[in-house]
């Protein structure tokens, strides 16, 4: 499977003119499957994500859209198919830092501070860096300086029991950001947050990107939160999981909650929500 | 301000009510053995039992350090080895296989027959009153450190695969530290079981020791004596108990 992946990103170069020399996407997926034993949770998914976007996913539960973020991420490998993450295999991509992942629970551990937690990723895979001869990369902000950025000045060394759901997944974020990723694969990271909180957190969120130039794949479930964030919304479908439609969201760069209320946002929300009802 | 008034007071409470209760106890005893006129050799007042810690104390001192120290080394041996085990566990799915079965039989074996082959084993002296205390210590603590070793999340494991995390740090950074508060659980188990281990090992075959005290007493009718060993035990499982207590609060800051 890696040759083939290493292969087929190869390949990929090919296909640009050497004469411009294009970035390579953020991640592309070449008609990429995954089984279960004899459930397939994605099948053969084609997929195009340019550095710098905001890309959201949307889907019925179980069609496998957090199973697509676990093959970017290489924790599950493909059945079939071929992938790469900026030109390289998925494994390369992850030895060198290059993607984070921010869980619906924040998955901090108990026992470390807030600041702790977002040293984390500076203590792990230190064994993998020395065996690969290269340091691993750092955010030229400090912990303290991400926590605080986050919104959490003052409060670094709480325990993550001491903190509320919002204040525990922006520790998520900034640990996330430590190692300065280029990619940014988040899973439903505010679906357990009540409205408010996750309004204010999507404003963070879309300041962020802004800020650091990082592309983000986002999976929620709620049609308003992926028109407001997204440059372009995908539209997954289950039995098998593939993408059922890719709509751009052609709203103006610096998004507003109020925008919410607009007719163009509201005419992008029905029609989400028309093809997430129509299977 | 007043929330921190209120904390103080009850933990004031949370003291102070066991132990007037237990004071009370003791009065309706002196009482009751008083006022019913009940023998010396069945029921001892408490003032008695005092009286006797104050004229047998060098006889009782005697007597405590070697259950002392063969509840520490049981202690220690038992909780060491069990977390040894525990680990050699989550990493081998052989060694779970084949030992596991094997440590849930030895646990049904109750501690109360199998000492005295111990002692035939290893010999009237410390050693196998150390293993018996060991071995009691042994099983609740394995069982604790496994299900502690194992009881990161899903999204931790795989938190740590992104950051591509070797075994060892994987080891020490998520699964070791999860473990602390289940172990300490165990640790508190034991802390209090130790001293019965080596209390049944000095039973079968000592002559010195609580245990051995407790059985020269019985046969002499030295009831005071005997009460007065009883409440020297159970005060050093009491001791153990809140030292491992102790140390919890100091080690494990992060849970409330
Ligand atoms: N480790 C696994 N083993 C077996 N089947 C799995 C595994 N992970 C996911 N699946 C199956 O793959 C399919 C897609 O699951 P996935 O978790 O990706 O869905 P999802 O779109 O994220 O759902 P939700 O919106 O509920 O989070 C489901 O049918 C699920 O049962
Ligand atoms: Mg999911």
């Amino acid at each position: 499977m890696r040759v083939m992946q290493k292969s087929r990103a190869k390949a990929g170069g090919d296909d640009a003119p050497p004469a411009i020399a294009l970035p390579p996407p953020a991640v592309a997926l070449y008609s990429a499957s995954v089984d279960f034993g004899a459930v397939k949770a994605l099948n053969q998914i084609d997929l195009r994500i340019e550095d710098g976007e905001f890309i959201t996913i949307l889907g019925p539960s179980g069609c496998g859209k957090s199973t697509l973020l676990r093959l970017i991420s290489d924790l599950v490998p493909p059945s079939a198919g071929a992938m790469s993450i900026f030109g390289d295999s998925t494994e390369a991509a992850r030895l060198a830092r290059q993607f984070a992942f921010v869980f619906q629970s924040a998955a901090l551990l108990p026992w470390r501070t807030a600041v702790q937690n977002v040293r984390l990723p500076l203590e792990m895979g230190k064994k993998m860096a020395k065996k690969q001869g290269r340091a691993l990369p750092v955010s030229a902000q400090s912990p303290e300086e991400l926590l605080e950025f986050v919104g959490l000045k003052g409060r670094e060394n709480a325990w993550p029991h001491e903190l509320s759901g919002g204040m525990q997944q922006r520790v998520a974020i900034a640990r996330a950001l430590i190692c300065k990723p280029k990619l940014l694969l988040m899973d439903e990271p505010f679906g357990a947050l009540d409205e408010m909180t996750r309004d204010h957190l999507n404003l963070q969120l879309l300041d962020i990107w802004k800020k650091t130039g990082v592309t983000i794949v986002f999976v929620t479930h709620s049609i308003p939160e992926a028109v407001l964030l997204a440059q372009k919304v995908v539209m997954m479908k289950s039995q098998p999981g593939a993408i059922k439609k890719i709509i751009p969201i052609d709203l103006p760069a610096k998004r507003k909650l109020e925008m919410r209320d607009t007719a163009k946002f509201n005419k992008y929300a029905a029609q989400l929500r028309k093809l997430l009802g129509a299977h | 301000m007043a929330h921190i008034a209120k904390t103080h007071r009850s933990t004031f409470m949370q003291i102070a009510i066991p132990l007037a209760v237990a004071a009370a106890l003791i009065a309706l005893w002196e009482g009751g053995v008083r006022f019913f006129q009940v023998p010396e050799y069945i029921a001892p007042a408490p003032s008695v039992v005092l009286q006797v810690f104050i004229s047998d104390f060098d006889n009782l001192m005697r007597n405590f350090v070697p259950t002392l120290i063969e509840s520490l080394l049981g202690f220690t041996v038992g909780t060491l080895s069990a977390v040894l085990i525990a680990v050699a566990f989550v990493h081998s799915r052989f060694m779970m296989e084949g030992f596991f079965p094997i440590a849930v039989f030895v646990n049904t074996i109750p501690i109360l027959a199998i000492a005295p082959v111990l002692v035939l084993l290893f010999g009237p002296g410390l050693t196998a009153k150390v293993v018996i205390a060991a071995l009691i210590c042994f099983f609740p603590t394995l069982v604790n450190m496994v299900r502690g070793l194992q009881s990161p999340t899903p999204q931790m494991m795989e938190l740590a695969r992104i950051l591509s995390a070797s075994h060892s740090e994987i080891f020490w950074k998520i699964r070791f530290p999860s473990s602390i508060p289940f172990l300490f659980s165990a640790l508190k188990i034991a802390a209090t079981t130790c001293v019965i281990g080596a209390i049944v090992g000095e039973w079968v075959g000592a002559n010195i020791g609580l245990g051995a005290l407790i059985l020269e007493a019985t046969f002499n009718f030295r009831s005071p004596l005997l009460y007065a060993t009883i409440f020297l035990s159970s005060g050093l499982s009491v001791a153990l108990f809140t030292a491992v207590t102790l140390a919890e609060k100091w080690l494990v800051k992060w849970q409330n």
